[in-house]
């Protein structure tokens, strides 16, 4: 520990940590633009200057570390001088169009000027000016003139998003931030550059002239779109959800949020939204009031288990939807004696159900994952489906953690990664195996059998400090998703290490906590509709996208009886559902999100429903009392949640133990084997209809990856279209050349509409010419 | 003796006299009423009246839908809604002021940073309705164009004490 002095005020802090730190740690503010404390010291802006004793001239205090006995001035004559002086040159250059500027009330500069400049600038010559570029349709870089080159951007894409696609060129008073090489920023983590842009150079496309900053009221919300329950804010103005934001929480999201939660916002006032009621009747759709819709409903299906029985009546619904909403449908379900609901639609291998002994979850808290010493990470595609968790991980990566990978396609995750095994889907259970065998001789002495690769990354494994295996969506998904659990099981055991699931959406690990899933009698959700139902309920569902095998999902749908769908949209239900009851999205109902770690989230609504849609657990509950299934009483979602809690120790119930399992080897067929990913801005209902999200790169239509000597094989050209089928469906989508694909693989994404006529997520498919 | 100085007072009518007096001097001197609506009294330049919306010469309008009028408006009378326009330049799609509101402060022309609202001379106007004086960006653009030299004059006579 060091003894240091600022303004007087004496101050212990930690050797090696700048006086900027120790002022903030000690409340003290000093002025700065380039410093953030996640990112890399540049000491560029000069904003943070102050006096310290026996230096002739003044400091950045970002960049100065303290030393024993140090004393600091920030606000004497020269400090003062030189802040004043530094913020004179900044505003040079500066625009000062701050009435039309969107951080305009909410900008550093203006702020910092404010404080710590003059009344007046000296300066009458020209300004300079930058032009203003497209960098894609997210982060809008119109007014580059507004930069004060304090390279934040460069930083956050170069240390945390992992890729530098922003750089500063030419020199001086030339000097300008640009994309480098390519013309956009596609990185799924880009909207925090503009959160880190101390000035308006740097704003949200989509947000852009909508709102001053004074003007929205602001609501705390969880992020809906993936597994991390991510604090944010939800920004509203008259009943509109106009800007997502951060809400800084260490121990999940740190400062950042990913692009996903930031701008899926933009879908929710999407024209497809369902506003009113409707019912099918005699083949045409008609807008009804709330009490003819669910009277309709509830008639349906006391017909339906009163005729055909219960348990010909099946519901399904997505992990995105709340634990509130979970719990009443499964009790709506298990009120009328059925006891067919499920949440895990993607899911194909239901094998561990029984021998499950808790809640699947991260296995650990993800602050931990920073603390890793070495990782590996099965099946899953890390950047896309879980943005802020690789970056994480890349920052442990930067500190000496190993990153191992197991998958079938080898997307760059832009960190080091230790080693590799990439293998077709159906290899998958070997390659892990053998790093249980490796793993297994390496700590037994016994001699290794097991490939090269596998031995590596159980030494990897064995290093003796913070060890985890985490299996990510594509190995929960895989059709041998409970052996692949055991032998994660079997190596994290093996190498003192923890091992977990990384959930795939918000509620992932709700859904366990609400009984959302069948219990001994039931269906679940692939063999609900391999075994096609009388009656559907789906809540939040899209079933030519949601699932796992929308073939044979939208099968079942048309030859059900009754499909009631709760959806906040109108969507493709229109062609099979009887019954459309609007509800609301995330932002305009109150609920509760299970994080992946098992932190137990509730948010209220930010905004009212649009039109006449409805809170999903008011509509349930509804339901309930007109089928007169007692229990249906509660009048909050916090009484609802509080009786799906009842008595449970989530903490306790957490875990990933799988008792011995039966191997269920798949059978090797010949031909080619479909690898599908969910591309990122296809997750869930709000995503898909957000039209900045569905403008990126990583939203393009899919294609049909292969490796380029399969595509030699076929005969077929890059960028040509083929015809690729599975089952009775095809669809012709352009090929694509990927070299790091293993051979015999097809990498066609699922949970987008180019793709949805064809069938399961894993097993073969066949390519063709068109 | 002030029973007999009082019973001269009343006997002699001086105080009436005395308010005679000054009836008679008002009667004789030069008259201050202003003969309204023929005549009207002096209006300063900074006189707050009717408001009005800008344009410059080449008739591009000045608002730029900053919005700082409507945050700085104490009696919450402005209301702006903004979009792009197809030229990429922030405008405003709506400017509401409700008159029956305003308690013409001027704090929407003293913060307007490119001089686009302002308070006219004129204090002359009237609705027959509540509505009618919930005047709308048009009808604002139609005073600023009815006055505009007047206004120029004003600011530039004011702009040597700013």
């Amino acid at each position: 520990m060091i003894n240091i002095e600022i303004d007087g005020k004496r101050i212990e802090t930690e050797n090696g940590t700048t006086v900027i730190e120790a002022a903030h740690k000690a409340g003290i503010s000093i002025p700065h633009f380039c410093y953030h404390k996640k990112l890399s010291i540049a000491a560029n802006c000069r904003m943070c200057l102050v006096q310290v004793e026996k230096a002739p001239k003044p400091l950045p205090a970002c960049a100065t570390p303290v030393t024993e006995g140090m004393k600091v001035f920030t606000a004497s004559e020269q400090a003062v001088k030189a802040q004043k002086g530094v913020m004179e040159f900044l505003l040079v250059n500066h625009p000062l169009d701050c009435p039309i500027c969107d951080q305009g009330g909410e900008c550093m500069l203006q702020d910092m000027s404010v404080g710590y400049g003059g009344g007046a600038s000296r300066y009458h010559e020209e300004k300079r000016t930058v032009l203003s570029k497209d960098i894609g349709p997210l982060v809008s870089a119109e007014e580059m003139s507004r930069c004060i080159n304090c390279t934040r951007c460069v930083r956050f894409g170069a240390e945390i998003a992992g890729q530098m696609e922003m750089g500063q060129a030419f020199r001086g008073e030339h000097a300008e931030i640009m994309t480098f090489v390519s013309g956009t920023v596609n990185s799924e983590l880009s909207g925090n550059m503009i959160d880190l842009c101390p000035v308006g150079a740097l704003t949200s496309k989509p947000f852009r002239y909508k709102a001053r900053s004074w003007e929205l009221s602001r609501r705390r919300s969880i992020s809906a779109h993936d597994s991390l329950g991510t604090s944010l804010a939800v920004q509203t103005k008259n009943n509109h959800v106009l800007r997502v934001l951060p809400i800084e929480n260490e121990d999940i999201n740190e400062c950042w949020l990913s692009d996903k939660d930031r701008f899926a916002y933009e879908g929710l006032n999407s024209a497809e939204r369902l506003t009113k009621p409707m019912i099918k009747q005699d083949g045409k759709w008609q807008e009804v009031e709330w009490q003819v819709a669910l009277e309709y409903a509830a008639n349906g299906l006391r017909h339906i288990a009163n005729g055909a029985g219960a348990e010909q009546i099946g519901a399904l619904a997505t992990a995105n939807s709340t634990l509130e909403e979970l719990y009443l449908l499964q009790k709506l379900m298990r009120g009328i004696g059925s006891d067919n609901v499920d949440f895990r639609l993607r899911q194909s291998d239901f094998s561990a159900d029984d021998k499950q002994q808790g809640t699947p979850w991260l296995g650990m808290p993800i602050a931990d994952i920073s603390r890793l010493d070495s990782v590996l990470i099965v099946g899953s595609f890390l950047r896309k489906d879980h943005p802020l968790l690789a970056a994480r991980i890349r920052q442990a990566v930067k500190k000496g953690a190993q990153a191992n990978i197991i998958h079938s396609v080898d997307d760059d995750l832009l960190m080091k990664v230790a080693n590799k095994t990439i293998v077709a889907p159906d290899a998958l259970v070997a390659a892990l195996s053998q790093v249980a065998q490796a793993l297994d001789a390496e700590k037994n002495g016994k001699a290794q059998t097991a490939s090269a690769g596998a031995v590596a990354i159980a030494k990897s494994l064995s290093c003796g400090g913070c060890v985890a295996v985490l299996l990510g969506n594509f190995a929960q998904q895989h059709p041998q998703a409970a052996q692949l659990q055991a032998l994660a099981q079997q190596i994290a055991a093996l190498s003192n290490g923890k091992f977990g699931f990384i959930g795939e959406a918000a509620n992932s690990v709700g859904g366990y906590l609400a009984h959302a899933t069948p219990g001994t009698k039931g269906l679940n959700a692939a063999s609900m509709l391999a075994t096609p139902r009388k009656a559907y309920v789906l809540l939040n569902v899209e079933a030519e996208l949601d699932t796992a095998n929308p073939q044979q999902a939208i099968a079942a749908m048309q030859s059900a009886d009754l499909v009631i769908a709760m959806s906040a949209y109108k969507h493709h239900a229109t062609s099979y559902a009887d019954v459309l009851l609007p509800i609301a999205p995330f932002t305009e109902t109150s609920g509760t999100f299970v994080s992946t770690e098992g932190r137990v989230q509730s948010f209220k609504g930010a905004v009212k429903p649009l039109g006449e849609a409805r809170p999903a657990w008011k509509v349930l509950r509804v339901l309930g009392n007109l089928l007169k299934i007692s229990g249906f009483d509660q009048d909050t979602s916090e009484a609802v949640r509080d009786e799906a809690l009842k008595g449970v120790d989530v903490a306790a119930k957490l875990s990933n133990t799988i008792s011995a399992i039966d191997t269920n080897a798949v059978s090797a067929a010949g031909g080619l084997q479909r690898v599908s990913d969910v591309p990122i801005y296809a997750t869930d209902a709000v995503v898909r209809r957000s039209a900045p999200l569905q403008a990126t790169v990583d939203a393009a239509t899919p294609q049909a990856w292969l490796h380029s000597e399969e595509l030699k094989k076929l005969g077929v050209q890059v960028g040509a279209t083929v015809k690729v089928s599975q089952g009775q469906g095809s669809v012709s989508i352009a090929a694509a050349a990927d070299d790091k694909l293993p051979r015999g693989v097809v990498r066609v994404a699922a949970g987008h509409a180019a793709t949805a006529a064809l069938g399961a997520m894993f097993g073969t498919i066949t390519v063709e010419r068109a | 003796m002030e029973k007999i100085a009082h019973f001269f007072k009343s006997f002699l009518l001086i105080e009436l006299l005395k308010g005679m007096a000054v009836t008679g001097k008002h009667l004789f001197s030069h008259k201050i009423t202003v003969h309204y609506p023929e005549e009207k009294t002096p209006q300063s330049f900074r006189f707050r009246g009717l408001h009005a919306q800008r344009r410059y010469a080449n008739g591009e309008e000045r608002c730029i839908g900053c919005k700082l009028c409507e945050a700085v408006c104490p009696a919450l009378a402005i209301k702006i809604e903004v979009a792009e326009r197809s030229d990429g330049s922030r405008r405003t799609t709506q400017y509401d002021i409700d008159l029956t509101k305003c308690i013409f402060c001027g704090f929407c022309e003293e913060s307007c940073p490119v001089d686009a609202i302002v308070e006219t001379r004129v204090l002359e106007y009237h609705g027959e309705k509540r509505g009618d004086l919930y005047y709308t960006k048009p009808m604002l653009l139609a005073v600023g164009e009815k006055h505009e030299a007047q206004i120029a004059k004003d600011r530039a006579s004011d702009a040597k004490y700013r």
